[in-house]
């Protein structure tokens, strides 16, 4: 198979999905900052120093473990890459530090962010900090009051939370307002995206930022069994989990590639976020992708118990690698995620967090589909010590 | 040119408020709501929930226009966002192309779309050809020369100028960017296209403003959505102010050509 160094190409397109769907008053800021990602993404002295940060600061390389337990209960091998183990707990750390720091050698000053659940927008708080930089995030009013415990982490860092009151009030609201106060102050802001999604160079340069999952990785599933995993599989929310871990593995035809999008309720009814498994081609902040819309092209909205899975549409390369047949894609609902955080407590002692609990969900239902010497690799995109709160609400009833 | 959006406060009452002020304008705006609309401020986004809430469709705003058509021999022109063209069919292109087909047969005479850049205009260019509409592009002050000379390739009706750097919305003077991006575009369209100017403009003193510093024609759209939205208990003194309002800009706008005319 031949991928790499296809895609995007240089107007931002995964075959027909991705590009620059922006209004015209950003297009000078998009192409500034494809052109400086173009000069420092390839610079050695930038990738030196990003390294060597996430080395330092957030404790890179993160293991990859081998969960005995688990494998003894699900019937194969099954490695978990550590990405809760980051500073901040999840693996946006990758990415906010990548891209404050372009923004810093662009001579930026500020930052502004959009947040779900509050871990990109506290990923980004801690960015701020680390740069010293200035940092809003922008964060619908009913998220703000469901994770108050990311806001709170948030402000002890510095940042400015505001509060999105406009449409449905959570995530994709916060990046329209974040991307609207980005309109206004272009000159001294950069917009840090937190996944995969909105206009080219985002969905390209968060995959860059993000590839250090997949790479290490690959290094030491190598090192460990001496051959490539049966299968990867990763939450997709917007995606840059499952991208990260994913894209050095693309061109290895033998290696799964799997990605589980929340189901929420139930996939036949109309509180879900499965956006590639049953989106329908459209085009949301900056970028052609599957979403989930009405018949007319407005946004619908979408469902989680994990707000980092609550996204009406979904990275463009994801929705290109399912047309191409190189990602299955699959879902697991509320009630299969929590049980996999469960178990997984109980049998490794590691709390996933409620969206890497779906990637954990799709492996506990299909364990028949794999034999005892397949090697599996879950990515374990974030801790789940965040959803404590929803987790209490929820564990009476829903947890066998 | 005033802008309203379809069905703000409702359906009957938007079309009413259309035929009210169309004497007093020579191109008419229409928006066409979308559930995200990112360049628009919050002035323009509670009229799409409005709009909404009073059980707008794409379709039912369409039949709208239709009506409207049927009252002005004046220009319509829509502003909506990308994801609202390409639906209703297999592909993109043939989506495009039903909706466009349906653009002409309602009467609709031009197209302003808020998320699509020249860049990503190919498809939309060939089927307002194919229809005879005109896509209109936006400029910002910060749309560079190399950008400008391709939007002036394939731009139709007129340039719309954002006047400021920012999202729509009613402000309470005209900056002295929005004044040097008149003329520094000027110099470049001149004999191409006209210039309107649209993005802040709320009261007769800056539409001189504006068309003193070169532009062509002005749009007013957050400050006519705020009429709404003051008078939503009362819709016979929401048309009487709105009335009020853009005959007022007009007498702004024929003073100036007479002065101009006589000087």
């Amino acid at each position: 198979m031949n991928y790499y160094g296809k895609y995007p190409d240089k107007l931002g397109k995964f075959g027909e999905f991705g590009g620059m769907f922006a209004p015209e008053i950003l297009m000078p800021a998009l192409t500034e900052l494809t052109e400086a990602f173009n000069k420092y993404g390839v610079d050695e002295n930038f990738s030196k120093e990003f390294y060597q940060i996430l080395k330092d600061y957030s404790g890179r390389p993160t293991p990859l473990y081998y969960a005995g337990r688990l494998s003894e209960n699900i019937g194969c091998k099954v490695y978990l890459k550590r990405e809760d183990l980051n500073h901040g707990g999840a693996h946006k750390i990758n990415n906010v530090i990548g891209q404050a720091l372009l923004a810093k050698k662009m001579g930026k000053t500020k930052l502004v962010a959009e947040t779900g659940a509050g871990q990109h927008g506290f990923a980004t708080a801690i960015a701020g900090a680390y740069f010293g930089m200035p940092t809003k995030v922008f964060m619908g009013q009913i998220d703000i009051k469901r994770q108050a415990y990311n806001v709170n982490r948030m402000k002890l860092l510095g940042a400015e939370v505001i509060p999105v009151k406009s449409g449905s009030r959570t995530l994709k609201d916060a990046v329209n307002e974040g991307l609207r106060y980005w309109i206004s102050n272009v000159h001294n802001t950069h917009y840090l995206m937190g996944s995969v999604v909105g206009p080219h160079p985002y969905p390209l340069m968060v995959r860059e930022f993000q590839r250090v999952i997949g790479r290490e990785t690959k290094r030491q599933i190598l090192e460990l069994e001496k051959r490539l995993p049966t299968a990867i599989i990763s939450c997709i929310g917007g995606g840059s989990n499952a991208i990260g871990i994913s894209y050095d593995f693309i061109e290895d035809k033998e290696v799964h590639l799997i990605g589980v999008e929340a189901a929420g309720e139930g996939r036949n009814t109309d509180k879900h976020s499965i956006a590639l498994g049953k989106g329908r081609k459209g085009v949301l902040h900056g970028a052609m992708q599957f979403l989930l819309q009405n018949e007319f092209g407005n946004i619908m909205e979408t469902y989680s118990v994990s707000a980092g899975l609550d996204y009406p549409g979904v990275g463009p390369e994801h929705c290109f690698l399912k047309t191409i047949d190189r990602l299955k894609v699959s879902d697991a609902t509320d009630k299969e995620a929590l049980n996999a955080f469960k178990k997984l407590s109980l049998l490794e002692g590691i709390i996933p967090a409620l969206e890497s609990s779906h990637a954990l969900a799709y492996l506990i239902r299909n364990k028949d589909k794999f034999r005892k010497e397949d090697i599996v690799i879950i990515n374990l995109s974030g801790s789940g010590s965040k959803d404590l709160d929803i987790i209490k609400k929820y564990v009476k009833d829903t947890i066998k | 040119m005033p802008f309203l959006v379809a069905g703000d406060p409702s359906l009957e009452k938007f079309k009413e408020l259309c035929v009210a002020i169309e004497p007093f304008c020579d191109i008419l705006e229409i928006g066409i709501p979308f559930s995200d609309p990112i360049a628009d401020g919050p002035t323009i986004q509670e009229a799409n929930v409005r709009a909404f809430k009073a059980g707008i469709t794409t379709t039912r705003a369409l039949e709208g226009i239709k009506d409207i058509r049927s009252k002005t021999e004046k220009p319509i022109i829509i502003l909506t966002y990308y994801n609202i063209l390409i639906q209703g069919a297999q592909t993109i292109e043939e989506s495009l192309d039903k909706t466009f087909k349906n653009l002409k047969q309602n009467g609709v005479d031009g197209i302003l779309i808020g998320d699509l850049p020249i860049e990503e205009a190919d498809l939309a260019l060939k089927v307002c050809e194919k229809y005879d509409i005109c896509l209109i592009f936006l400029i910002a002050p910060s749309t560079t020369e190399e950008r400008l000379e391709k939007i002036l390739k394939s731009a139709r009706g007129f340039l719309y100028l954002i006047a400021v750097m920012g999202i729509t919305g009613a402000r309470s003077r005209v900056a002295q960017i929005t004044k040097d991006t008149i003329q520094r575009m000027k110099e470049k369209t001149e004999e191409i296209l006209p210039i309107f100017v649209g993005f802040g403009i709320s009261s007769p003193e800056h539409a001189s403003t504006i068309i003193n510093a070169g532009a062509d024609g002005i749009i007013i759209g957050s400050a006519m959505v705020n009429i709404i939205t003051k008078n939503l208990s009362d819709f016979v003194e929401m048309k009487s102010e709105m009335v009020k309002f853009v005959s007022s800009i007009k007498n702004a706008m024929m003073a100036l050509q007479k002065h101009n005319s006589r000087s």
